[in-house]
């Protein structure tokens, strides 16, 4: 099965699993491996073993580390990304929004909208503040331009992800 | 007082908290053979915090004021239920004085300072001003509220840059700012005073000097309602972002084998506390610069995050003396000299945020298991499907390690860090093992600024290991083979 793991960047990489052999009821094998411009840039195989409830993996049969054992995962995390993880299909209509574009990073309130529709700013300006987990945020703008579009109010409270401005 | 009387008798503790210290709490109370009561809102119904509660109560509402700031929801429950104490925890009520005052009158057990000490030390104006006459070094500043950003120019200009802005009513590193000049002065005035309206429902704010090269050392102190004082040594917290802590050990590595300064500054904190008649757990921070001498910061009158290093080097069950102490028993401490310190104790605290940025990151966790070497203490709130939401502080758990020395803590401390896995969930454990494996940590040399300056943050390696996601996919494949 091809899985697609996409950031929020938009980074995309394909993982294929290329076979299973099953050892055991208890012992699994799998071979994967990544795929980039249609070539194969990392292989590798993964032993899977159940022992008192757990899972152990391994990439030489011998030396075992515990796993935090998942449902089938919607994400994965790597260190400071979390890709979404698409297991046999790559999902259509993901597209990066234009750079004047400002999307929540993460879930939060609006506790200050600095500017107006119509307003010019510059790049690097603070044009909101997002409240999160009791912390101010200052939300700046990547490019200059003027204010299009704010779809949102003061003491809205957003998930992640969600459109609060445009800026052209 | 009636509570005196029932002094032997099984008493029933309702827990006004949630995640790891609400646990922590029910497991002192088990212990004592008293009833521990816990209470979950509408986006908690499977609060893993319950696990070591005797009895359970919802409490309808999802946001803090509705539930763990609901003081009338809250004596509502205390009278339905015969809660004979009422143990806050940290943060929400914990260091409320109104609150405490009123189960007072109630006849309820608050199972922390008496109200007058939360109420003097809650302040930062006064509280200095306490320090003051009672002869513990303070830093310079203003002892009153500055009104306008006119005012704190001028003080800012008098004492000279760098200063800090606080928020009077501030505490955890909310509602600070440092400042380097006129121009930040006048950027952060409003955003501090918004920022601790918001969080503190008070927004004056004080103007005072930034030590330079600080390292940030507190005293632990409990005391009873007899008058005894006791301190349990001094941890230091230098390792913070944003004014907040992550790491934490005890002893201070700075202090070291200086017993007369730490006897001197664990004095200090007990004369401290005994100015104010104090009867609980407390802790004294002091800020201390490069020449070794320290200046009263503040004195947080509940109990902490980070008090169980001291529980490891000191053997002491911190919350189990609150309780006592509150019921106005004894804290079956002979004296002093009883407390004695051995080891090294080291905390990482585990959060829910970007490890290089450090920003909360929201979450659910879809996969968490643990797999320590020996003696570890694993403080948290933590299971598979815990859904960590933008309405709270973002740490998840406390991961605490000990050995003889501090280079065991260390040892074992990185060995913990490799066998905690979270999935799911953006965490700074990757943060945590740099810290462990980098230089000037390792030496014990580093100040309040050590995240800015020695930026570890940078050398979190980010590359996708191909290895980790076949891993964990290769997991998801057995398990749907129905291994």
């Amino acid at each position: 099965m091809r899985s697609y793991l996409i950031d929020s960047e938009q980074n995309e990489y394909i993982v294929d699993l290329r076979k299973t052999i099953k050892h055991s009821s208890e012992l699994v094998e799998f071979e994967f491996s990544t795929i980039e411009d249609n070539k194969v840039v990392d292989s590798k195989n993964v032993f899977i073993r159940k022992l008192a409830g757990n899972y152990y993996c391994s990439f030489d049969n011998k030396a075992w580390r515990k796993l935090a054992r998942q449902h089938v995962p919607k994400k994965l995390l790597n260190v400071d990304r979390v890709f979404d993880l698409y297991r046999g299909y790559k999902p259509s209509g993901l597209s990066s929004g234009a750079s004047g574009d400002l999307l929540t990073q993460m879930p939060g309130k609006i506790v200050k909208i600095n500017v107006k529709e119509g307003d010019t700013v510059e790049a690097g300006d603070c044009v909101l503040i997002l409240e999160a987990m009791k912390m101010e945020n200052e939300i700046k703008t990547s490019i200059g331009g003027t204010v299009k579009t704010i779809h949102v109010s003061e003491g809205d409270a957003l998930d992640s992800g969600v459109l609060m401005m445009e800026i052209e | 007082m009636n509570i005196r009387l029932r002094e032997s008798e099984p008493k029933r503790i309702l827990i006004v908290n949630r995640g790891e210290i609400a646990s922590r709490v029910a497991k002192a109370c088990r212990e004592l053979g008293h009833t521990a009561v816990g209470i979950f809102t509408d986006n908690e119904m499977n609060a893993a915090h319950l696990e070591f509660c005797d009895e359970w109560i919802h409490m309808k509402g999802s946001t803090n004021a509705e539930t763990y700031l609901n003081v009338e929801g809250l004596l509502k429950i205390i009278k339905d239920n015969n809660i004979d104490g009422v143990h806050p925890g940290y943060g929400f009520l914990s260091e409320n004085g109104a609150f405490a005052k009123t189960l007072e009158k109630e006849g309820v057990a608050f199972i922390g300072p008496h109200a007058e000490a939360i109420r003097v030390m809650g302040d930062k104006a006064t509280s200095k001003a306490l320090a003051r006459d009672a002869g513990v070094p303070v830093v310079p500043g203003t002892a009153e509220a500055v009104p306008t950003v006119e005012k704190a120019l001028e003080v800012a200009q008098e004492i000279g840059y760098p200063v800090l802005l606080k928020a009077v009513a501030g505490g955890g590193g909310r509602g600070m700012r440092a400042c380097l000049n006129d121009e930040e002065v006048k950027a952060q005035f409003e955003a501090v005073g918004r920022e601790a309206v918001s969080a503190f429902g008070n927004g004056d704010l004080l103007v005072e000097k930034l030590i330079v090269n600080p390292h940030h050392i507190e005293v632990q102190i409990m005391a009873d309602k007899n008058g005894n004082v006791f301190h349990f040594y001094e941890r230091e917290c230098s390792i913070q972002r944003r004014h907040q802590k992550i790491v934490e050990e005890a002893p201070s590595p700075f202090i070291g084998e200086d017993e007369e300064l730490r006897k001197r500054i664990c004095d200090t904190a007990v004369k401290l506390a005994k100015a104010v008649n104090y009867d609980s757990a407390g802790t004294v921070e002091f800020i201390m610069g490069e020449d070794k001498n320290f200046y009263f910061l503040e004195m947080n009158t509940r109990i902490q995050v980070e008090h169980p290093i001291t529980e490891e080097i000191t053997g002491a069950d911190l919350i189990i003396c609150m309780i006592q102490s509150a019921f106005g028993e004894d804290l079956q401490i002979p004296s002093q000299e009883w407390i004695k310190k051995t080891g090294h104790a080291i905390e990482c605290r585990i959060c829910a945020e970007d490890p290089i940025t450090m920003l909360p990151a929201p979450g659910k966790v879809t996969g968490f298991e643990t797999n320590f070497p020996q003696g570890v203490r694993f403080d948290h709130c933590l299971y598979r499907g815990l859904d960590v939401t933008p309405d709270f502080d973002p740490m998840v758990g406390k991961l605490v390690a000990k050995g003889l020395v501090r280079d065991v803590a260390i040892r074992k401390m990185r060995a913990a860090l490799d066998g905690l896995y979270i999935e799911g969930l953006k965490n700074n454990i990757p943060l945590h093992k740099v810290i462990m494996d980098e230089e000037e940590f390792r030496e014990g040399s580093y100040t309040t600024d050590y995240i800015k300056k020695v930026a570890p943050q940078e050398r979190i390696n980010t590359d996708v290991d191909f290895g980790s996601v076949y891993k964990k996919l290769a997991a998801a494949e057995a398990r749907n083979m129905g291994m």
